[in-house]
């Protein structure tokens, strides 16, 4: 059985280094593949120094378009698993670990780690917390993607996933290169996958900052009911035929 | 008071001086896209939309009579303004048509970085298989892209 983990960056010359040696400790038989989404700093140099894979898009695409390049690669390369978290040391590689052992035990077909934690669970003091735009524009996502796909999910704009072969295979032709979190969790709800959601620790990022100022927020929540709405119209595709 | 065609009472026409101007404006805008085309500038398959639209163009400078009718099944007095909201929709139309081929050109870009980023990842994986061997040339399975179409 194998597992490709893939961390997509942009320009995360200060942290990917130390998430990479994080998921080599916490995961040491997966091979590990860094999507460098064209940064203009040292990103694929630091990468590569680690004696991991490095695909280096040749310029900036998008969230969305280096996440595709990592399923891409997965399906291709004939992994069995897949699982990517952020760059910026948000997310730590022990509960990434978690959510692969629900696919692998064929649970689920895409899990997604949740910010959101468990409230039994006793705080720490470098845990993730939200900031108020954050937290507005969570709220507007977490209503309407639960209307369309009729199901609960807490974090939904998460960035530490973990996938089976189904997966890699419908979000590699199909995957929106400007919305991604969002509209690919209603995709693979909408081609009848089993999505899950795990409860896991994140961390305040390490390096870099937050691309959200409350206009781009807003433009962002605008944006994504809209690309819900559009994709509750979409045609149906194949995925729900193999299983 | 209601009247079925609007421009039933007093209609205006194009004066000839217009139309002689729209058929010299017609025949010059096609010779440029000929030329544009010759000139390797404009390939044909883009060229065809505006071919039609010049000749639209022509046709309604040589027969005025097509612009009226139309005017009239639009309900409009002035056949001029009947004529700039067919070139108005027109032009919407080419507009959206360019977005929808700009779409389809951005997925391919990006599946084509995507291409070339995997492969880089690859040819080094190969290259560690090799123990820093000879080189990255490992034939690369022909994965025949599904963006065509």
């Amino acid at each position: 059985m194998r597992t490709l983990v893939f961390i997509p960056a942009w320009n995360e010359e200060a942290s990917v280094a130390a998430v990479i040696a994080d998921v080599r400790r916490e995961l040491p038989r997966t091979d590990i593949l860094v999507v460098d989404d064209g940064s203009i700093d040292a990103t694929t140099a630091r990468a590569r120094e680690c004696g991991v894979l490095v695909a280096t898009l040749p310029f900036n695409q998008g969230l969305g378009a280096a996440l595709q390049t990592g399923y891409l690669y997965a399906l291709r390369e004939g992994y069995d698993f897949c699982a990517h978290l952020d760059a910026d040391g948000q997310h730590p590689p022990a509960e990434v670990a978690r959510l692969l052992a629900e696919v692998e035990a064929d649970r689920a077909d895409l899990v997604i780690g949740s910010r959101y934690r468990d409230p039994d669970a006793e705080a720490s003091a470098d845990d993730y917390r939200p900031t108020l735009s954050r937290r507005i524009g969570t709220g507007v996502f977490r209503f309407f993607l639960t209307l369309a796909t009729r199901q609960r999910f807490t974090d939904t704009t998460s960035g530490m996933r973990a996938a089976n072969r189904r997966v890699m295979s419908l979000f590699s032709e199909n995957y929106s290169p400007d919305f991604a979190e969002i509209e690919s969790l209603q995709l693979a709800v909408r081609e009848g996958l089993r999505v899950e959601e795990v409860p896991v620790r994140m961390l305040e990022r390490a390096g870099g900052s937050s691309f959200l100022t409350p206009l781009r927020s807003a433009f962002f929540i605008f944006k994504g009911v809209v690309v819900l709405l559009v994709g509750q119209f979409r045609p149906r595709r194949h995925a729900e035929a193999e299983r | 008071m209601s009247l079925p065609f609007a421009a039933d009472a007093t209609q205006v026409h194009l004066t000839s001086q217009t139309r002689v101007v729209a058929a010299v404006i017609a025949i010059f805008f096609m010779l440029l896209i000929l030329e544009l085309i010759r000139r390797d500038r404009l390939q044909e398959r883009y060229s065809v939309i505006w071919f039609v639209a010049g000749l639209g163009m022509l046709a309604g400078a040589a027969f005025p009579g097509l612009l009226e009718l139309v005017a009239d099944l639009m309900g409009v007095r002035d056949t001029n303004v009947a004529l700039f909201s067919i070139v108005l929709l027109l032009l919407l139309g080419l507009a959206l048509n360019f977005s929808v081929i700009m779409s389809r050109q951005a997925a391919q870009i990006t599946r084509l970085a995507q291409e070339r980023a995997i492969e880089k990842a690859r040819a080094q994986a190969a290259e560690a298989h090799n123990g820093n061997g000879s080189s990255g040339e490992q034939p690369l399975e022909p994965e025949e892209e599904r963006l065509q179409g």
